[in-house]
């Protein structure tokens, strides 16, 4: 077991070892290392192949210490702490030891630190200097990858769209390989031929793209990996960082932001470890993400239309046009009847602040962040509500023994989370399964990966239970009551129509009515899903019948970087009722409005009911899966107001447009899906005249002449609702489920599902150029046997047709994939994929040709 | 199919009923099962499914005094005896037919010629550790023995040696042939491991040892083909009888390879014990120095163990003699060279060896051998400076127990030994900036 | 498909007993070696695909190991072992007998493409050294006749 493993789980009575380490007697946990033991009593010891997440190899042998009693020098990254052990790290032989071993590493080494982009935090070069190997005894020409090259020096081999590899300042740690594929799981790079001549690189004929292999640089102790987007920009030691947070997953990846002080831009951004969040690996997104922020495209003053077209205007002025427009509503209409939208991707003051102005200056409850889903449950403790509700833990993967992920492609939805299952998979060995509609790469830890028929989730749930049933796991009096309530009620006809096997059915519910601990996690395709109340009650008879949330934990997980947040604060048409109780207190007044959600509110705008909108950060035009819908409410509009870092579809059609700031522009509070709130801090002042969305909110809630929303108020109003509890009481019968299906017309047969690209996240990261040189636009994934039976190849353009709309894209086939469902990324603008689906629409289908046919 | 002409001394072993590896091996027909099984092969197994206990099994092994024959020495009994008896893993049994340590020819001869012994030895070994899937790891380039074990394993299985409920016993035991693809360090049993795991050859660290937690994470015996065709022969005839043979400590008949300057290099089975001096001159053995060149030095036990000069030799082929001459029995590989041979030329081909075979996983081992081979490779070409030897001997220690496994040590122990045995030698070569004897063996 | 049907059954048939996939990878390449004559890139994603591993892993052991050739080289290829007991019995003048015979220098191939040269180390021969390998097969306790006829012989053969 790893260090990493131990440190997170505080054991009740484990048994110690006590030992002497340069005369300090150290009491530790069995099983711990010298080096680990001598970390955690403040002793430094050398390494360069050791990392607190991955297995030890005892390859680089930096870390000796001298043990009396054994006669050679030991590498303590691999030595266990023993009883009576009497341990010296810092010897006359062990200085010698390291010093040898930094002669070896430094012989053929090209000692190019002023070139290297690693110098000022290259391990290699901070040993040399600590332990001074201070003459050169090697008298030969050093050995060299690519003899052809120009000088003797470079080797810049591009391995990947932002890695470059220099294999000459390779000390063959083997920290990348190892972590790419133990920790991440992935097969782009390798070491390849042996000896002296061993080196890293890609595998062959390919690149490394995968979405952690930012990480494999950092991790790199050596310039030998490089990133792109970093190399030959600044010197290290000219940077400052500010911590911050990610701003494109849900549980918050806590990372550093490098600046410098006489430019106002980001540099880069590297992990800022946080063990109980993201154990120090970020994915891609996170990391290149900060691009975003640096882009010359931001929007940099406020814009109104001006006969149909929009024009730069200071912000006095649109403000006060802003004023105008909403008592022109008041007065024509004789009441507010205004929206809002926001995305749950902003942090804590905004989003109430935001709430506070919808609620209390347009007096209404026409309010969601949610602009990117699709018939959403309008009741707060709707089955979706109450499992979305529940509490979930990170660090309770750790310890599971069996886990459970339905309906979620982890990788692209919560990169961390899924790090942290491979963990589990590493060292403790869980039993470990996935269900969703297609195959996943994730599944690869998966002792049983189950692919059900694409619309047919409920049963899928259902089938587990009634194998529960019939294996004779769950409480008898409880199956007869469950039976009542399901349509179809056996196990035989469940699997039938979702398409399991019976006898994997039942493997997967032995292990969770024997799991001691169980992690079960739902994701987007249960909340993008219009069925998804269904699904949910499907889950919460599950979570009953196996009482599974009495031993670990059950939730659909948040998806953006404030979604808990939002929740937590109210940000929904109808609250919850401490929540609601809270924001009472705290407004002027509540309103006694209906309460409308996204497509509430679009129905209405349509209706002419709702003649006002403010969008924040949101981009429905492009992410709500029916284009059409949200193009046709928008237009019936009188006004539009439109924040954002860029201009969008959305923004198009606004009569103001006001520039947003960045998650990095300003400080901000946001709560990660385990209900952990973490602070971002501000790196960079805001691009051009952009202001943080709760200024805005304030500049334009003081000129309607309330007064409250100073960040004093604001804060206050947050903390009250942030320590409520906002966990929905499970219902205590089992629901009623009859599965729903939905009729296949013949000639649009084949599924598509939504997904985000592994380097994309929602509308704003196509302006990292970076993550754009892992993928520019968007492709139509299937499987290998689809593309056969079309007769399709790699990047063939093929149109994608569905009722309402139709879309050319190139073809990616993909390894993982094997039914005749068809993925397509939702990030590119050039590509509304969105145009293809229908708001009623549970699965979403389509058919597909070649152009050239 | 080919069969290795090399010299064997099966005619004195067929008399000596102490020697018991090399009996038939000039029979072509002791390959066939039927011959193997008319001569008491797999007696030994059949009794032992009949009805001996694992713990009796291992006593026994012990207390025959067997040790390694693959280079190490470690007894064979005890080895088997740390496998957990109580672990729910699966566990292994790995026959070490690598054989690629320099000079050692000697298991590819009962691979060719005897491999139902080799089965045999397995099975016993399987049973003793609670296995039920064995590998034998071939060295790729053995096409040959592939093919012959492969055979024979075919013929084991169809006879009902091998596969399921063995002789009715209720013992199920499998048998993969796994090949190599040519790596000397695949012969280091973790490397081995990770070879058959379809890993990188590279050998791993120890604690946990393989018994622990070896193929696959679970517990597993390496062992080397001669030391396990020995077993079947302890089991027929009593450990008491194979402790008899040999020396005090080092018990059993071993088999020898002799190569180099002698007239009749080959193969041999001896008693351990048996005087080095008699395996070189005389003439049922190695039979004297070829064209009658004096001796100039033996590498005993396989190229990664130090030297012995002439006046050495008169030393008895046992694990602790070996020793008290600083050197080591190994795999019994005994290299000979005479007056004519270069001793720089020769630390030339073995440091270019070990630089090749080097796995490349640790620091030491992979830079350090590379060192020495630039080193080496100028002082014998005539460029050595003053002080290299010196310098040679630093960075030999700066690897010498440093590496993970014992290639880096085998790697620097001729050097050293060959410095301090040869020094005036070396301080030629770099004084006179050429060889002090030619040593380009003529090919004729 | 490089890998013919009987090959790919052949490596098949080997890769189910064991008890994990990636155990394969060495078995599958001597399928592909004794058919091919090489491995390289191309026959990687193959047995990649036959036995259901990572091809980076594929390629990654293969490289470890020097017995396969990684690119194609001549129909025999004479691997003469070159380690200490061949040495001593005159392997580095044999290697040169053959550089003179065949008109290459070691590492090199013919230009009929029939032979290809180059030095081992030590093949396990060594009490009946010098010796060479051809393709798979040993040929052993050598002089400079053996060899000339060993060498006419596979310059005559014909198939
Ligand atoms: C670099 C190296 C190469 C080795 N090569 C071989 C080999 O080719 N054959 C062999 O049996 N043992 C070899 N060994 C020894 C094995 O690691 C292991 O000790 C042996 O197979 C155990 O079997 P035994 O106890 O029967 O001797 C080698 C060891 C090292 C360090
Ligand atoms: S590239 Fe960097 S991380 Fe990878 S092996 Fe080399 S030094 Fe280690
Ligand atoms: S850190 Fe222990 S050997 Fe590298």
């Amino acid at each position: 077991m790893s260090e990493a493993v131990k440190k997170d789980q505080p054991k009740v009575s484990v048994p110690t070892v006590t030992f002497s380490l340069d005369g300090q007697s150290v009491t530790v946990p069995k099983g711990t290392t010298v080096l680990q033991a001598a970390k955690d009593v403040g002793i430094h010891i050398p390494t360069f192949c050791w990392h607190p997440q991955l297995k030890s190899v005892g390859a680089c042998r930096m870390c000796y210490v001298e043990v009396e009693k054994m006669p050679k020098l030991m590498v303590s990254c691999m030595l266990d702490a023993m009883d009576g052990m009497v341990v010296q790290t810092d010897s006359d032989q062990v200085r010698q030891g390291r010093k040898a071993v930094l002669e070896f590493i430094l012989l053929n080494h090209p000692l190019d630190c002023p070139t290297c982009d690693k110098g000022g935090e290259c391990d290699l070069q901070n040993l040399t200097f600590k332990h001074g190997v201070d003459d050169n005894r090697f008298d030969f020409k050093k050995a060299r990858f690519k003899e052809e090259s120009m000088t003797t020096t470079f080797d810049d081999k591009k391995i990947g769209p932002e890695i470059v590899l220099n294999r000459n300042r390779c000390i063959l740690c083997y920290k990348c390989v190892r972590a790419n594929k133990e920790a991440f799981g992935e097969y782009d790079l390798g070491a390849f031929e042996r000896g002296n001549i061993t080196q890293i690189d890609a595998v062959p004929g390919g690149e490394v793209c995968n979405p952690f292999s930012g990480n494999l640089v950092e991790i790199c102790p050596v310039g030998a990996l490089t990133n792109s987007d970093w190399r030959y920009k600044i010197r290290v030691w000219l940077t400052k960082t500010t911590p911050s947070l990610c701003n494109f997953n849900s549980s918050g990846s806590n990372i550093d932001f490098y600046k410098e002080d006489h430019q106002n831009k980001i540099f880069r951004v590297t992990s800022r470890t946080n063990d109980s969040i993201d154990d120090g690996w970020i994915s891609d997104i996170t990391r290149y993400g900060y691009q975003v922020i640096n882009s010359a495209d931001r929007l940099q003053k406020p814009l109104i239309k001006k006969d149909g077209k929009q024009v730069e205007v200071s912000w006095d002025e649109a403000i006060n046009f802003i004023a105008k427009k909403y008592n022109d509503i008041k007065e024509s209409v004789g009441r507010v009847c205004i929206g809002g939208l926001i995305s749950p991707s902003l942090d804590n003051r905004s989003l109430y602040s935001f709430s506070k102005m919808i609620r209390t200056v347009c007096k209404s409850n026409n309010i969601d962040f949610r602009g990117d889903y699709r018939m959403l449950p309008n009741n707060p403790d709707s089955p979706f509500g109450v499992l979305r509700s529940q509490p979930f833990s990170i660090a309770e993967i750790d310890d599971s023994d069996v886990i459970v992920s339905f309906g979620s492609d982890l990788i692209h939805e919560h990169p961390n989370e899924y790090l942290r299952i491979r963990k589990a998979f590493n060292y403790t060995q869980p039993k470990i399964y996935s269900m969703m509609p297609y195959s996943v790469k994730s599944a690869d830890v998966a002792n049983i990966e189950y692919v059900y028929t694409p619309g047919t989730d409920e049963t899928a749930i259902n089938a587990i239970c009634l194998a529960g049933i019939e294996e004779n796991v769950v409480d008898a009096s409880m199956a007869t009551e469950y039976i009542k309530h399901v349509v179809p009620s056996t196990l035989k006809d469940a699997s039938a129509l979702c398409g399991l096997d019976e006898a994997e059915l039942k493997i997967l519910a032995r292990s969770i009515a024997e799991g001691k601990k169980i992690t079960f996690l739902v994701g987007e395709i249960v909340t993008r899903s219009k069925a998804r109340d269904i699904i949910t009650a499907a889950l919460l008879n599950m979570n009953k019948l196996f009482g599974l949330s009495s031993k670990g934990q059950i939730s659909i997980l948040a998806r953006y970087a404030n979604s808990k947040g939002a929740e937590k604060l109210g940000i929904l048409p109808d609250p919850i009722a401490p929540i609601k109780e809270a924001l009472k207190n705290d407004f002027e007044e509540y309103p006694e409005s209906e309460p409308r959600n996204t497509d509430g509110m679009m129905a209405h705008i349509r209706k002419e009911e709702i003649k006002g909108l403010f969008i924040v950060g949101s981009n429905p035009m492009m992410l709500y899966p029916d284009k059409e819908f949200i193009k046709e409410s928008l237009d019936k509009l009188d006004f539009l107001v439109v924040c954002d870092l860029f201009e969008t579809e959305t923004t198009e059609a606004a009569d103001v447009v006001l520039p947003l700031a960045g998650w990095a522009e300003y400080d901000g509070d946001y709560v990660n899906l385990e209900g952990v709130c973490q602070s971002a801090k501000q790196a960079v002042k805001p691009a051009g005249e952009s202001k943080a969305a709760y200024e805005i909110v304030r500049l334009i809630a003081e000129k309607l002449e309330h007064k409250t929303f100073d960040v004093e108020s604001i804060d206050k109003g947050v903390e009250a609702c942030l320590a409520i509890d906002t966990t929905i009481k499970l219902p205590n019968e089992f629901l009623d489920i009859k599965a729903e299906s939905e009729d296949v017309t013949g000639e649009f047969s084949h599924p598509i599902f939504i997904i985000d690209d592994a380097h994309h996240c929602g509308h704003l990261t196509e302006k990292a150029p970076s993550l754009n040189n892992f993928t520019a636009e968007a492709y139509l994934m299937m499987s290998e046997e689809l593309a056969a039976k079309n007769n399709m190849q790699e990047n063939d353009p093929v149109r994608v047709e569905s009722e309402v709309s139709k879309l050319i894209l190139p073809v990616k086939i993909s390894e993982s994939l094997d039914s005749d469902v068809l993925l397509i990324p939702r990030n590119f603008q050039s590509s509304p994929v969105t145009s293809l689906c229908m708001r009623k629409r549970r699965i979403d289908r389509v058919k597909i040709s070649k152009v050239d046919e | 199919m080919h069969y290795s002409p090399v010299i064997t001394n099966a005619d004195i072993a067929a008399k000596d009923e102490n020697l018991h590896l090399f009996q038939y091996v000039e029979d072509s027909k002791q390959c066939e099962i039927d011959t193997f099984v008319s001569r008491g092969g797999y007696k030994a197994w059949k009794k032992v499914l009949e009805g001996i206990s694992r713990e009796d099994l291992i006593n026994t092994v012990k207390a025959s005094g067997l040790r390694g024959r693959g280079g190490a020495g470690f007894p064979t009994g005890l080895k088997w005896s740390f496998v957990p008896k109580d672990s729910p893993k699966a566990r292994y049994m790995v026959c070490n037919a690598d054989e690629s340590e320099p000079g050692t020819c000697k298991d590819r001869v009962l691979m060719e010629r005897d491999p139902h012994a080799i089965i045999e030895g397995m099975a016993i070994g399987a049973y003793a550790i609670g296995c039920h899937l064995m590998f034998i790891y071939i060295r790729g380039e053995f096409d040959h023995c592939i093919d012959k074990m492969e055979a024979a394993m075919e013929e084991a299985y169809a006879k009902g040696h091998l596969g399921k409920n063995v002789y009715g016993s209720g013992y199920d035991l499998d048998m993969i042939v796994h090949t190599g693809g040519g790596a000397y360090i695949c012969g280091e049993e973790t490397a081995l491991l990770n070879s058959i795991e379809g890993e990188r050859g590279q050998s791993r660290m120890r604690p946990p040892f393989p018994a622990i937690e070896g193929l696959y994470a679970s517990p597993t015996i390496v062992n080397n083909v001669e030391s396990l065709a020995a077993v079947p022969h302890i089991i027929n005839r009593g450990a008491e009888w194979y402790a008899s043979i040999g020396t005090e400590k080092s018990k059993g008949s071993k088999l020898f390879s002799l190569s180099g300057h002698v007239n009749r290099p080959g193969n041999f089975e001896v008693p351990l014990g048996f005087n080095l001096k008699d395996m070189i001159y005389n003439p049922d053995y190695g039979g004297g120095m070829l064209g009658d060149v004096p001796l100039k030095g033996v590498i005993p036990g396989g190229a990664s163990t130090p030297f012995l000069l002439p006046d050495m030799i008169d030393v008895a082929l046992d694990y602790e003699s070996l020793q008290e001459k600083d050197s080591m029995l190994g795999s019994g590989a005994i290299i000979v060279f005479n007056e004519n041979t270069c001793i720089v030329w020769i630390l030339k081909k073995l440091i270019h060896f070990f630089r090749h075979e080097s796995c490349g996983k640790c620091t030491p081992c992979r830079e350090g051998t590379a060192w020495l081979e630039q080193m080496i490779n100028r002082i014998e070409a005539g460029q050595g400076e003053a002080g290299d030897l010196e310098k040679m001997e630093e960075v030999c220690g700066n690897i010498l127990g440093r590496t993970i496994c014992p290639l880096g040590d085998a790697a620097v122990m001729p050097i050293q030994s060959a410095l301090r045995l040869y020094r005036d030698e070396w301080q030629y070569h770099i004084d006179h900036k050429k060889c002090m004897v030619k040593s380009n063996f003529e090919f004729k | 498909m490089i890998l013919t049907e009987d090959s790919i059954a052949k490596i098949k048939a080997k890769a189910v007993r064991y008890p994990r996939k990636k155990s394969a990878i060495l078995p599958a390449w001597t399928v592909a070696y004794r058919q091919i004559g090489h491995v390289d890139e191309a026959i990687y994603k193959e047995i990649s695909k036959v036995i259901g591993v990572p091809m980076v892993e594929i390629a990654e052991a293969a490289t470890f190991y020097t017995m396969f050739p990684k690119k194609p080289r001549g129909k025999y290829l004479l691997q003469v072992c070159n380690n200490i007991s061949c040495a001593l019995r005159g392997s580095d003048s044999m290697i040169t007998h053959l550089e003179n015979k065949l008109d290459i220098k070691l590492g090199e191939t013919t230009d009929d493409n029939q032979f290809s040269l180059i030095a081992v180390e030590c093949l396990g021969a060594c009490a009946t050294a010098p010796m060479v390998q051809v393709n798979m097969e040993y040929h052993e306790n050598l002089d400079a006749t053996k060899l000339d006829k060993l060498i006419d012989d596979l310059k005559a053969k014909k198939d």
